[in-house]
């Protein structure tokens, strides 16, 4: 009976697009990386699955689907472009001098509880800077996200950018228990700053770093907010110097013109054992969740062998979709007519439907069909 | 633009928030409406069950909503919570019938019965005990005293309820008060209407 019901049902957490849905994210998917080739990035296509040790970040692991290979080594389907890159670069492209430029554009796969514009299977469409140093590289790297997003048409998207070394420069020489910090960054992510207190009471941090700590979950808004930042975190010279590494990215982009697109958020510091510098995000309005974000991840291309500084982003394809879609950003061409083509004898007929390919037009075949 | 949305419930934290934003000089809609969807002001209130504010918000339904914290707990939703708004405080306690030994590391499994399963599970496996959570709509007082459990997990104010269904709470899970929720995309994207929110609401906490 079970074997029957699952020949229809379908599992929880994959989708399946159809004519114009497809055609739709066919249609972002070359905006995107179109945009990529433009900023001299090239593409790669790595595997659909590799060695699950490739894959063991803190946050990935728990999300990846692995099974048992032939030989018994244990392999997983690639939960993201990312790990996978880092591993290309510092292998088969070790001997090219970086930076090097690179993106992609496919599906991933994670246990993810289906919520919130989540799905077990992701379209990512991303790139990576190896080799880059900030601030151009992140300056660049965030660039190309805007073109992405005025290229594909979305109305009033905002890119929130924050540091994360603003956070863990005030918690330098701190010993915090693992689970405390965990609160402390949770209660930081949530912006409360009453949560981020109580979660440090009792802590070995000093009480000047407390108070700054919870002040962070306030420190988000306009430009002005790495003035205010700058101000009120002087004490602390590693976040004093995260800070000034936000400003120069900031104010390239603003020379840029891009100044109306910013927001700095320094409660932002998801991902702490990856990324090490820049984050960001990026949001749209009609969309409650971010539609892509990146940032500075110096010390993952290191653990395969090949210590590089790299940053990047991704933009999710199907959250992309749902985004143009709620905005109507841009009103769907419909697809030319076909033409039908068809007669008794089926020679002639397919010599006709030919000829018409042959001069591009679109033809529904229509021979020999049953009437 | 679209009207920034609240999402409010009309539960217990319902009085509380309609004299905050009256307080506040924020438009509220008029009382004895059975409407769901009702704009006052610059403002479209949404009224659902507390349990379901946080979903709103996360998913961006509503720009903002009033959640207690031990809702937010038990959803796990992603939302900023820039505000405590002070009122609405209670405790998430851990209770069992008066008389039964205070540890609860007796047992090789805890039953809980509760509103909170997640917060329970959490809570249980967190600090090493095996549990068995009984998944309540309500009335879960009563559980332990019918053998559907050895203890409960819920919301007490007064402790009255507990009380008279004698059970005494052994431990607190954590403090709980009515937070002003903010989804994390209509934060940045509709930045200068939500901190002017913020910031009407904060002063008239202070006050």
């Amino acid at each position: 009976m079970n074997g029957t019901h699952r020949l229809a049902q379908v599992p929880p957490g994959v989708q399946c697009f159809v004519g114009g849905e497809a055609r739709r994210r066919r249609r972002i998917e070359e905006a995107v990386t179109a945009v990529f080739e433009g900023w001299d990035y090239e593409e790669i296509i790595p595997p659909l699955y590799d060695y699950a040790d490739v894959f063991a970040g803190e946050a990935l692991a728990p999300k990846t689907y692995s099974f048992v290979g032939r030989d018994g080594s244990v392999l997983a389907l690639r939960p993201d472009f990312t790990s996978l890159l880092a591993k290309i670069a510092a292998g088969r492209l070790r001997d090219r001098p970086a930076p090097i430029r690179l993106y992609y554009s496919g599906e991933v796969v994670r246990y993810e509880p289906p919520k919130a514009g989540r799905q077990s299977e992701l379209h990512q469409m991303g790139l990576e800077h190896l080799g880059g140093l900030p601030p151009a590289a992140d300056a660049e790297v965030a660039a190309v996200a805007c073109e992405c997003l005025e290229t594909l048409g979305a109305r009033g998207y905002v890119l929130a950018l924050g540091h994360v070394g603003v956070f863990t420069g005030l918690l330098e020489g701190a010993r915090l228990e693992a689970p405390t910090l965990e609160r402390v960054r949770e209660r930081l992510e949530a912006k409360d700053a009453s949560g981020v207190r109580e979660a440090l009471a009792g802590a070995a941090v000093p009480a000047e770093a407390k108070e700054a700590l919870a002040r962070l979950s306030t420190l988000a808004g306009g430009r002005s907010v790495v003035e205010e930042a700058t101000r009120a975190l002087s004490f602390s010279p590693p976040a004093r110097a995260a800070l000034s590494e936000l400003r120069a990215v900031v104010s390239a982009l603003e020379g840029a013109g891009l100044a109306e697109r910013l927001a700095v958020d320094l409660g932002e510091v998801r991902g702490l054992d990856y990324y090490t510098g820049l984050v960001f995000r990026v949001f749209a309005p009609g969309l409650g969740f971010e539609v892509g974000g990146g940032g500075r991840y110096d010390t993952l291309l290191a653990r395969f062998g090949r210590p590089l500084p790299a940053v990047g982003f991704m933009l999710g394809l199907d959250r992309i979709a749902l985004l143009l879609e709620r905005q109507a950003a841009s009103p769907e061409p419909a697809p030319v007519p076909a033409e039908a083509v068809g007669g008794p004898d089926l020679g002639p007929a397919l010599a006709e439907a030919r000829a018409r390919r042959a001069a591009g037009r679109r033809v529904r075949f229509g021979a020999g069909e049953a009437k | 633009m679209s009207l920034l949305t609240v999402a409010l419930s009309k539960g217990k934290l319902f009085a509380g928030t309609e004299s905050l934003f009256r307080r506040a000089g924020l438009p509220f809609p008029d009382g004895g409406s059975r409407r769901l969807v009702a704009p006052a002001g610059d403002l479209r209130f949404l009224f659902v069950k507390d349990m379901d504010v946080p979903t709103y918000v996360e998913y961006g339904v509503a720009d903002c909503g009033v959640a207690g914290r031990d809702v937010l707990l038990e959803s796990g939703s992603d939302v900023f919570e820039p505000l405590d708004l002070g009122f609405g405080r209670c405790r998430l306690v851990v209770a069992r019938p008066a008389g039964s030994p205070a540890a609860l590391d007796g047992a090789s499994t805890v039953r809980v019965a509760t509103k909170y399963p997640r917060v329970a599970a959490d809570h249980f496996l967190g600090r090493g005990l095996s549990v068995e959570v009984v998944r309540l709509a309500g009335s879960v007082e009563i559980a332990p005293g019918l053998g559907l459990a050895d203890c409960i997990l819920d919301v007490v104010e007064t402790g009255r309820t507990l009380e008279e269904n004698g059970l005494v709470p052994v431990e607190t899970v954590a403090e709980s008060s009515a937070r002003l929720v903010v989804n994390r995309a209509s934060f940045h994207a509709r930045r200068s209407e939500i901190s002017c929110l913020v910031e009407t609401l904060e002063r008239a906490v202070e006050r």
